[in-house]
């Protein structure tokens, strides 16, 4: 299973969040490859907590990779080589973790013919190692987008299933800006058609994942005044009517994140020792990336909406 | 596993060998344009090689140490390219004017045998058996400047790409020859191209390499010689270049077609054609069985022959039309 | 330049071999395999039926020219040709191998290409080949840009998954393996020996060996091959059974279990062969490995835990439920 991670605007928390879906994953025992297609901004490896040489180190991330200057792309087995003092500990029974990363000083680059290809071969390695490859890519309408779409679309990907995860923050711009990246002309459904895709089956492989939101009901919230919860509730309810005009509604929702401190400022792992312990993360949102990580193969929650 | 009591013979290659000559010597191509300029043309080619061609027996002789050199010649004629006349048309005449200028022509081929011969497509084979001369720091990797359909005897120079974002494209460079000795003699070959319903032509300069490989003994298809010399039967030629054996021998007592070295006498205007001849022979791994059967034959004759296969074909360009 | 005649004896031989699962759903037959491994439209695919299917592609070179990998840092440029052929065996696992020889010294300057490609799978050196430093530094994989007859397996690997016959439904994860091997000369008068075998990295595997100075490359290279295959068959059923978790009850496990296991016995338990293809001279280098860790004792003991699994788990759930009291 190919997992896309997309966003329309930077700050959605897209890297960071798919990042702990994978290490969720991985928990369960899945064998899970985590690959950073964000080639504007190849920061991956600090999510996981790779030590700084190690990035320094990726001349042979993945542009190299999809230029052709290296054959092989670097792996990073995040258990064995995290600085994490909690992941080193690989747990009992979890299946692999390995980050691909990009080129440290890495940038966005026009992919031709030939890194599609090369595209193609790695992604069907993956497939083929993997049980669930988590591919980060870049905002926006990007190249890393239209690679993926045409990869996906080409002959020698057909039996390799893929789910696309669109993050977005919870405001109106954030909304809209979801909706236009997977529906407007040139987005990911009717680009994804213009290279070759179903349009339903595209559609019903699109997921919508809204990062940061503040809880009304959270304890975080709770000393507020009366009017604000009001005022709150009031503004969720109107998003909640605006997202579902864009046709990104809670029928194509596979999970809610709430609004972390640790995910915003932190950017990292978020391991049950940070709920139980230390006790700096809340339980509710490692308890929402393991709902959604759950989802990602639960075809329950896939398909036509 | 030569050492085993079970044997299946699907898993055992083979090579065929073929007989040799000392040397192949190619009296001349024949193109359209030739063959419409009437005989006259033939016959002044014909006396201009004639000279040339007595030199180069007297050298295979001296080569030889004095002994019976084993001499064949051949023409080629174009019915790839363009196809004109007849058989039946031009190979008495042809062959009537080579008499005239006491030359005799033991063997005929036809260009598009090179291509096709029979079910067996001779070219793409060959095609398949480049081994691109690495340009210097190829470590292993795929050569980044590969381009299909063609080949070089260097480095391209680089075509502008567009880097990633916020980094430098890179300034012109030179392209360069690998074997440069100061200064580069580039040269970039065309070796066929595809029409747009996928027909391939095989290019001139492609051709005329497998056209050597084959004079040299060195063509295979699947342990098998290829162009193998038909006896020419009968009296008369026949009306369609299909017919026509794509290689025939039309001298019963002439030496091997093949050679351990060949020599083509042509007017100057091949030169271009010859020296892209020189660099795709240079970049081709023939079949190592027919390498092994040349070099234990003439190791026995005791005949030196080069290493490099490019290095058993030799030339005379004289001043012509 | 005058010609040398004779190729100068090699007193070091390098390869590399891929071994992965080939993803197709079915196995492919022979004469699909012929076509998967048809790398040149002049030479066969040699085929045989015994003891298992098994094909192997022609040979094809590659050209090099570049600095050899050593241990102690000193860049000696060599060219030449790095010669590679694909296999498929039981047409199930896929290997691609590359390797060269390499003689005690070269000429001073590059010659030109076509006296290289008269000598396939032959890389000079330019000047005098420190031995005993390359082999160490091909082991220990050398620095970007020197010599990696890896790449060209891999390269080789890439173009042959890229075929329109493999419909990508690859019937079990698993993971590639890549094995490195070096062969120095054995003292005169000794035989072929197994110097080492070493499980390196997760997917490496290094392998140095001696053997007499007549030895067939070809043949030197199937017994990598070899090696390369039983190894990787061990490799993969051992993180078969990694990721089954043992003494689970009920009914779902059960079917993870078997859905776990079942691909071996469809795919894998059958290919165990060790020196089915390796000449005579050869055969021995497989002792050291039966003896100790003993690769066929290994595998035997996997197939009967896999075997005892799958006993266990036909069994109805009520009476496996019989976990020993603490």
């Amino acid at each position: 299973m190919l997992v896309f991670a997309a966003s329309d605007k930077g700050g959605t928390g897209r890297s960071v969040t798919s990042a702990n879906l994978a290490y969720q994953r991985a928990l369960t025992g899945d064998h899970v490859a985590y690959v950073d297609f964000d080639f504007g901004s190849p920061t991956a490896a600090a999510v996981f907590d790779v030590p700084g040489a190690m990035r320094g180190t990726a001349e042979h991330g993945l542009h190299s990779y999809l230029e052709g200057e290296t054959a092989e792309p670097a792996r990073i087995d995040v258990w064995r080589q995290t600085e994490h003092p909690l992941l080193r500990a690989r747990p009992n029974q979890s299946g692999r973790l390995v980050l691909f990363p990009g080129d440290a000083g890495g940038g966005e680059f026009a992919t031709g013919e030939e890194a599609l290809e090369r595209c193609i071969d790695l992604l069907l390695k993956l497939n083929g190692e993997f049980d669930v490859t988590v591919v980060d890519l870049s905002a926006g309408r990007s190249y890393a987008v239209d690679m993926v779409l045409a990869a996906t679309a080409h002959p020698r990907m057909r039996n390799v299933p893929f789910r696309w995860l669109v993050f977005h923050r919870w405001t109106r711009q954030h909304v809209i800006a979801a909706s236009g990246l997977v529906h407007a002309e040139h987005g990911i459904i009717g680009g994804g058609v213009d290279r070759g895709h179903d349009e339903d089956t595209l559609r019903a492989a699109v997921r919508f994942v809204r990062a940061a939101v503040p809880d009304p009901e959270s304890p975080l919230w709770s000393q507020g005044s009366p009017a604000q919860a009001a005022w709150m509730q009031a503004c969720d309810e109107a998003l909640r009517r605006l997202a579902a005009e864009h046709r990104i509604g809670d029928s194509v929702v596979l999970g809610v994140v709430p609004l972390e401190p640790i995910l915003q400022w932190r950017e990292q792992l978020i391991t049950e020792e940070d709920v139980l312990s230390t006790q700096i993360a809340n339980k509710e949102t490692l308890e929402a990336l393991e709902e959604i990580a759950r989802r990602l193969t639960d075809d329950t929650h896939w398909g036509r909406p | 596993m030569s050492d085993a009591v079970f044997r299946e013979t699907a898993a055992e290659p083979r090579t065929q060998s073929v007989p040799l000559a000392h040397l192949s010597l190619e009296l001349g191509h024949l193109y359209m344009e030739d063959f419409e300029a009437g005989p006259g043309r033939l016959r002044r080619h014909f006396e201009e090689v004639r000279p040339w061609a007595e030199a180069a027996r007297a050298a295979a002789v001296a080569r030889a140490g004095g002994r019976r050199a084993r001499i064949s010649t051949c023409f080629l004629v174009d019915d790839y390219f363009t196809r004109f006349a007849t058989p039946a048309e031009v190979v008495p005449m042809l062959l009537a004017e080579a008499e005239r200028a006491g030359l005799t022509v033991d063997y005929l081929a036809r260009e598009s045998g090179c291509a096709v011969t029979g079910k067996t497509p001779v070219a793409e084979a060959v095609a398949g058996r480049i081994v691109e001369s690495p340009v210097p720091g190829s470590h292993g990797g795929r050569p980044p400047t590969a381009r299909t359909g063609w080949l070089a005897n260097g480095e391209r120079a680089p075509v502008a790409r567009a880097p990633q974002a916020m980094k430098r494209a890179a300034p012109w460079q030179p392209p360069r020859e690998t074997a440069a000795r100061r200064h580069s003699v580039f040269l970039d070959t065309e070796l066929w191209n595809d029409d747009a319903d996928g027909h391939r032509t095989w290019s001139c300069p492609f051709l005329a390499a497998v056209w050597q490989l084959a004079r040299l003994g060195l063509l295979r298809d699947a342990g098998e010689a290829v162009l193998v010399p038909q006896q020419h039967t009968g009296t008369g030629f026949p009306d369609d270049w299909d017919d026509l054996p794509s290689l025939v021998r039309l001298n019963p007592r002439a030496d091997p077609f093949s050679a351990y070295r060949t020599c083509s006498i042509v007017p100057n205007r091949f030169l271009p054609v010859e020296h892209a001849v020189r660099v795709v022979l240079d970049q081709i791994e023939v079949d190592p069985g027919a390498l092994a059967q040349v070099a234990e034959r003439s190791g026995k004759e005791r005949t030196a022959v080069p290493d490099s296969v490019a290095d058993r074909v030799s030339y005379v360009f004289y001043a012509g039309p | 330049m005058a010609p040398r005649q004779s190729t100068p004896p090699a007193v070091l031989a390098c390869g590399e071999i891929r071994t992965c699962l080939l993803p197709a759903r079915q196995a492919l037959d022979i004469r699909s395999a012929a076509q998967l491994l048809g790398l040149r439209a002049d030479e066969r695919v040699l085929l045989s039926e015994r003891p298992g299917l098994y094909a192997r592609s022609p040979d094809t070179l590659t050209g090099v020219d570049c600095p050899l990998p050593s241990a102690n840092g000193a860049r000696i440029r060599a060219v030449g040709t790095v010669t590679a052929h694909a296999a498929l065996t039981e047409g199930r696992v896929l290997q691609t191998s590359a390797h060269c020889r390499l003689p005690a010294a070269g000429p001073d300057q590059r010659r030109p290409w076509g006296e290289y490609l008269v000598r396939p799978g032959v890389v000079e050196p330019l000047g005098r080949l420190p031995r005993d430093a390359v082999a160490e530094g091909v082991l220990g994989g050398g620095r970007h840009g020197d010599l990696d007859v890896g790449l060209v397996a891999d390269g080789l690997l890439t173009r042959l998954l890229r075929h329109p016959l493999l419909d990508q439904r690859p019937p079990f994860r698993s993971r590639p393996t890549r094995l490195r091997w070096v062969a120095l000369p054995a003292e005169p008068g000794e035989g072929p020996s197994l110097e080492r075998f070493t499980l390196a990295e997760d997917e490496l595997r290094t392998v140095r060996l001696r053997i007499p100075e007549d030895t067939d490359g070809a043949g030197l290279a199937a017994l990598c091959d070899d090696l390369a295959l039983h190894d990787w068959l061990l490799t993969t059923v051992v993180r078969m059974l990694d990721g089954i978790r043992l003494g689970a009850s009920g009914a779902e496990d059960t079917g993870a279990v078997v859905r776990a296991l079942r691909p071996a016995v469809d795919h894998l338990l059958h290919l165990w062969m060790p020196g089915a293809r390796v000449t005579r001279e050869l055969a021995p280098l497989w002792d050291p490995l039966e003896e100790r860790p003993g690769f066929t004792r290994q595998w035997q003991a996997l197939v009967q835990r896999i075997r005892d699994q799958l006993t266990l788990h036909a069994i109805p759930a009520p009476h496996r439920e019989v976990e020993p009291a603490p």
